[in-house]
């Protein structure tokens, strides 16, 4: 039997195909059966089950020292987020800290233990080794320069934040071995301690009652972009746009680009980089013209300010005149670029605010900053009278940190000691400055061999940070023995002969004493929240184990069995201060509430070991104290008074025109000025020695809170919160103004090179109407050659091309005006 | 604005405050670690990269030295209506394995990844773009050991689904367990809250019942700066903003010349 295929029957087998296809149910089931099964490939993670659990630790990635509590599932950590039991941070955290787990757990981003360099420099190709043999070599290295008698040739550039232990025990290493090189990565927070010793008399850094004030004059600084305590910044910049404040504080920024800071503050004022100088003495000049400083403070609790005699009968010009004579808004407006009614209005706003301050420090703050700037800055502050007032500039008191025991170096370690620093800071050259890696760099480059024998990198990535167009990187390729602490493999790291590794932030014990800018003193230690994942040791111990090393006297400067017992030692100081407090509850009186007004806290501890039990537990140590304090007696100056002219500026001239005519001292100094003005905050155009004609534009780099640029490679979650005008594939982004890309003839998203004295680098463009006319504006984190596929060949980076003089006095290098040109690729 | 959460017990829904946020982007760090988001090489894709919280720039377009810049952080919008007045989301209406649902007593777009058939109709649909498809499998390779920070309580996605915020649906989970474990029924304000509400260090994003005038989001949502993204779509968002910034106000819709309206009278 056939059955004919008809046009009737055809359709009538059709429909009863899609009516039969209805009725069972086997599509579905494959349908479902097919998604269960390319949905469950092996390689898709399962993540395992556990007890939940957290940890209270305290985060070290910056300064800032932030308070996380990590989340558990047995013994792996999934999630890190702010506790609302810590003072500084009530709750919230900045993004690289919430991604700080990529960090602990990519391996790819990790040194899994000690190794020995075996490609050439640069390449990563290491080898693993015993921590016995790894400390061995740098052991018979360092004990081979003490016995050739140059212990010097050890030197150290170290990235943890002043104050904190390890930067002790970094300094104290060397100067037991016998060197006096010891760097610290230069920031703003060393310009701060500069502008409270040479203004204040007390080198501790400047600090600010920003939740107090009611109005911030912000010179340049990043405060949504990760400035002092970030977690505490973004923290006070939500209070001041909620109630009871909403409406009452007023954020002024004054930056060349429209930041996040720039537009998210009450008023964005646009000056030229690098003269916020002049606009500060710009400022005092309207504010003492119109009468509107605190004349009880200029005149009774301040030198300076008026004109004065010297000892000789000379009368000797004071800030007053200075700045009435030199800053009148026409000629600050000329520099600037503002127009003199703005800066007469903003004088006057800022004068007439109940709680004004005014605060410095470039952007995160990571990179040094101008000394005459900083100090220009803060006689804004002493001006309206609001030093040690509710929300104003404080000048704070030591940390009571105990000190360590005295170091006695042995014989090979004195010769070593006499020899003065290779970075000359503190000589007559640089007398304020404590460390400039920028000049080590110089003493490398120029010497036909290498006065550094064997360098040691802790916490840092010099070779990637520093704003020096590549030289420090050049300056590491001529010392012999390079030696790395870091646990990442970044590129200071990759040139490394031989790396040490620490553990991660999440993996140990360490201190964060007290976070820049803080309004009270905080102590807090992190713990450690998983044991290490890899062969790795604290470099804390790894100090201490190499100093026993090195024989009895190298040794005897370090008595403790491992690190926590220096913290301990140390934290003994905070006991014996008395009264601070190593509990905070969450919905207790804010502590910046606190120092307004007179608190009695009662400790919650019994014995100083009850106290460090709860401190290392996840606890802190905190001690708000009342911000209003007697101006008598104060300052530590020379004249007993806040100086705006500085006495010690004018004691390091004359005590190295004793040898040579104070003419060379101010140029080797860099101080262009020669009178009294060069003892008091002054402006001065840098000097670039450029053709500008060749290189028509300037190259500000800028930073970004969502983006590390600091040591700290750039959690990967990150990228996900980049725009695609910031990084594109490859590619980063420079920010220009459209009316600079018609001049030039550019469009969006053209391929450009950057080029400055330098060098260059490649970067597409992105046309920003927030961006000055005139500028060319980089991304500080981007151009990685090291850690891996997330991180590495991503974008430029801007230090590869500064190009700058040194900023007067401080001898620091400036960053932040480089002549470029664009060139079309 | 009762009535149009008044559906089902509890309308959860969160009130961001565009004057708070500085654009920082914690919340999408917080939100990728939270829900086991995964981070691929190139995240600049915009088109493939997979943001569950997603931060935008906008400008005021004014020129130098009058230039501004806000930012929008975007989670899913947990849309209570589909636009025509039907009360289901636009996404929900038109998924065809019921992948995607809108639950009645929370108000939260949910989705089931295993049901999820990679059809994108939803991705169409949505006019938020908050729907993510997975192009790939998650970016774990072997001996990197990224897997190890991921969570139990979030699954992760794999190749051929979309994915979507789901107002950290878990968290929800979480308290209500530890409500019944303490002997209640109901949660206290405060105890379920998203990871990005929780990780904003400027306090910028609250969340809460919407149908509790005693929460927090439901007196913010009165202020006549708040304002919903496309409203006169009527999707019937349940996350609001807030701006005292009328060109901020203005860029979260459509408008015709003139038809904006900029808030005169502050009340309240």
């Amino acid at each position: 039997m056939s059955i004919e295929i008809t046009r009737r029957n055809f359709i009538q087998f059709l429909v009863g195909c899609v009516a039969g296809i209805h009725a069972t149910p086997l599509p579905w089931k494959l349908t479902d059966d097919i998604a269960i099964w390319t949905q469950n490939w092996p390689w898709v993670p399962v993540p395992p089950v556990g007890e939940f659990t957290h940890v209270n630790s305290v985060c070290r990635l910056c300064p800032g020292g932030c308070g996380i509590k990590v989340r558990k599932v047995d013994e792996r950590a999934v999630k890190i987020e702010g506790r609302t039991d810590y003072p500084l941070n009530p709750g919230g955290i900045c993004p690289v800290g919430m991604g700080g787990l990529q960090l602990l757990y990519d391996e790819t981003l990790r040194f899994p233990g000690p190794m020995k360099r075996v490609g050439p420099r640069g390449a990563g190709e290491f080898a693993n080794i015993s921590w016995e043999e790894a400390l061995k070599l740098l052991n018979d290295r360092i004990a081979r320069l003490r016995k050739e008698g140059r212990p010097q040739a050890l030197a150290a550039v170290d990235g943890n934040p002043r104050r904190s232990t390890m930067s002790v025990m970094v300094e104290r290493l060397l100067r037991a071995v016998g060197s006096r090189n010891y760097l610290n990565i230069p920031g703003a927070e060393d310009l701060s301690s500069m502008v409270g010793e040479l203004m204040q008399g007390t080198e501790a850094p400047v600090a600010f009652d920003l939740e107090n004030a009611d109005y911030i004059l912000s010179f340049g600084c990043g405060l949504l972009e990760g400035w002092g305590a970030p977690g505490r910044v973004l923290n006070a910049w939500g209070l001041w746009r909620s109630e009871p404040f909403k409406g009452k504080v007023r954020v002024v920024q004054i930056e060349s680009r429209a930041s996040n800071t720039a537009s998210k503050a009450d008023q964005w004022v646009p000056i030229k980089p690098g003269t916020e100088t002049a606009l500060a003495l710009g400022l005092a000049h309207v504010i003492i013209k119109e009468r509107l400083h605190d004349t009880r403070f200029v005149n009774d609790y301040a030198f300076g300010f008026n004109n004065w005699r010297s000892g000789y009968g000379k009368e000797r010009m004071g800030f007053k005149e200075m700045v009435l004579k030199q800053y009148s808004p026409m000629r600050v407006a000329y520099v600037t670029g503002l127009n003199p009614d703005q800066i007469v209005s903003l004088a006057k706003e800022f004068a007439r605010a109940k709680a004004p301050v005014a605060i410095f420090g470039k952007g995160k703050g990571n990179l040094s900053g101008s000394l005459y700037e900083a100090m220009a800055v803060h006689s804004l502050n002493a001006l309206v009278g609001n030093i040690n007032r509710p929300g104003g500039a404080l000048v704070p008191e030591p940390l009571p940190l105990s000190s360590l025991p005295e170091v006695i170096p042995d014989d090979a370690a004195r010769r070593g000691l006499e020899q003065g620093r290779l970075d000359q800071a503190g000589s007559w050259r640089y007398p304020f400055t404590r460390s400039l890696v920028n000049n080590l760099t110089e003493a490398i480059l120029s010497a036909s061999e290498s006065p550094v024998d064997t360098l040691l990198i802790f916490s840092s990535n010099p070779a990637y940070t520093l704003p020096d167009g590549g030289a420090f990187r050049k300056a590491l390729g001529k010392i012999p023995f390079l030696v790395s602490f870091s646990p990442f493999r970044d590129e200071t790291a990759l040139m490394c002969d031989l790396i040490l590794p620490d553990h991660t932030y999440l993996e140990k014990m360490d201190d964060v004493a007290w976070p820049p800018g803080l309004q009270y003193p905080l102590y807090g230690v992190s713990r450690p929240v998983v044991d290490p994942l890899y062969n790795t040791k604290h470099a804390g111990d790894v100090i201490i184990h190499l100093a026993k090393g090195l024989g009895q006297a190298v040794g005897s400067a370090f008595p403790w069995k491992n690190y926590e017992e220096v913290l301990k030692a140390r934290a003994k100081g905070l006991y014996e201060a008395g009264g601070g407090l190593t509990r905070f509850e969450e919905g207790q009186t804010p502590a910046w509430k606190m120092v307004n007004k007179a608190s009695g806290s009662r400790p919650g501890y019994k014995s100083f070991d009850d106290m460090w039990k709860q401190i290392k537990g996840g606890g802190l140590w905190y001690k708000p104290s009342p911000a209003e304090r007697n101006w008598e007696g104060l300052f530590k100056t020379p004249t007993g008074k806040f100086e705006f002219f500085s006495s010690r500026i004018e004691l390091a001239f004359s005590r190295a025109a004793e040898k040579r005519p104070l003419q060379a001292v101010l140029k080797s100094m860099g101080v262009q000025q020669t009178g009294d003005e060069a003892c008091m905050p002054h402006y001065e155009e840098p000097r670039l020695n450029v053709d500008r004609s060749a290189f028509p534009l300037q190259m500000v780099p800028y930073e970004m809170i969502n983006l590390a640029s600091d040591w700290i490679p750039n959690p990967p979650y990150l990228y996900k919160s980049l725009f695609d005008t910031q990084l594109l594939k490859d590619d980063s982004f420079a920010e220009i103004n459209p009316k600079t890309a018609a001049k030039y003839g550019l469009k969006q998203g053209d391929l450009v090179m950057v080029k400055s004295p330098k060098g260059e680098v490649r970067v597409r463009l992105n046309l920003f109407e927030g961006a000055m006319p005139g500028m060319v504006y980089l991304p500080m984190g981007f151009g990685h050659t090291a850690y891996d596929e997330f991180l590495r060949g991503k974008g430029a980076n801007p230090n590869d091309i500064v190009h700058g003089p040194k900023d007067p006095l401080s001898g620091y290098p400036i960053w932040w005006i480089t002549p470029v040109k664009l060139v079309k690729v | 604005m009762e009535k149009e959460h008044g559906h089902g017990k509890h309308q959860y829904g969160m009130v961001i405050d565009l004057d708070k946020c500085t654009g920082c982007g914690t919340c999408m760090t917080a939100c990728a670690a939270e829900n086991n988001v995964s981070v691929r090489p190139d995240e600049s894709d915009k088109q493939r990269s997979i943001a569950w919280m997603q931060l935008f720039k906008i400008t005021n377009g004014k020129e130098f030295p009058h230039t501004e810049v806000s930012y929008f952080p975007r989670p899913c919008m947990h849309c209570n209506e589909n636009g025509r007045g039907h009360h289901v989301s636009p996404c929900v209406s038109v998924c065809p394995p019921t992948a995607t649902q809108l639950d009645l007593d929370t108000g939260i777009v949910s989705q089931i990844y295993t049901r999820c058939i990679g059809c994108r109709y939803c991705q169409a649909a949505c006019p938020y773009k908050a729907r993510y498809f997975n192009w790939w499998d998650g970016y774990f390779p072997k001996g990197k050991g990224l897997e190890r920070y991921l969570s139990p309580e979030v699954s992760p996605r794999m190749r051929g689904v979309v994915e979507k915020c789901t107002f950290c649906h878990h968290r929800l989970m979480r308290a209500k367990t530890k409500a019944y474990a303490e002997g209640r029924r109901e949660i206290e304000e405060g105890e379920y809250i998203t990871a990005c509400a929780e990780a904003c260090p400027a306090q910028a994003i609250t969340f809460g019942d919407l149908n509790n005038p005693k929460h927090k989001v439901s007196q913010l949502i009165k202020s006549p700066y708040a304002f919903r993204l496309l409203e006169r779509l009527n999707t019937k968002p349940k996350v609001y903003y807030l701006s005292t910034k009328d060109w901020v106000r203005k860029m979260a819709d459509n408008y015709l010349p003139g038809e904006f309206k900029p808030v005169t009278k502050i009340g309240g």
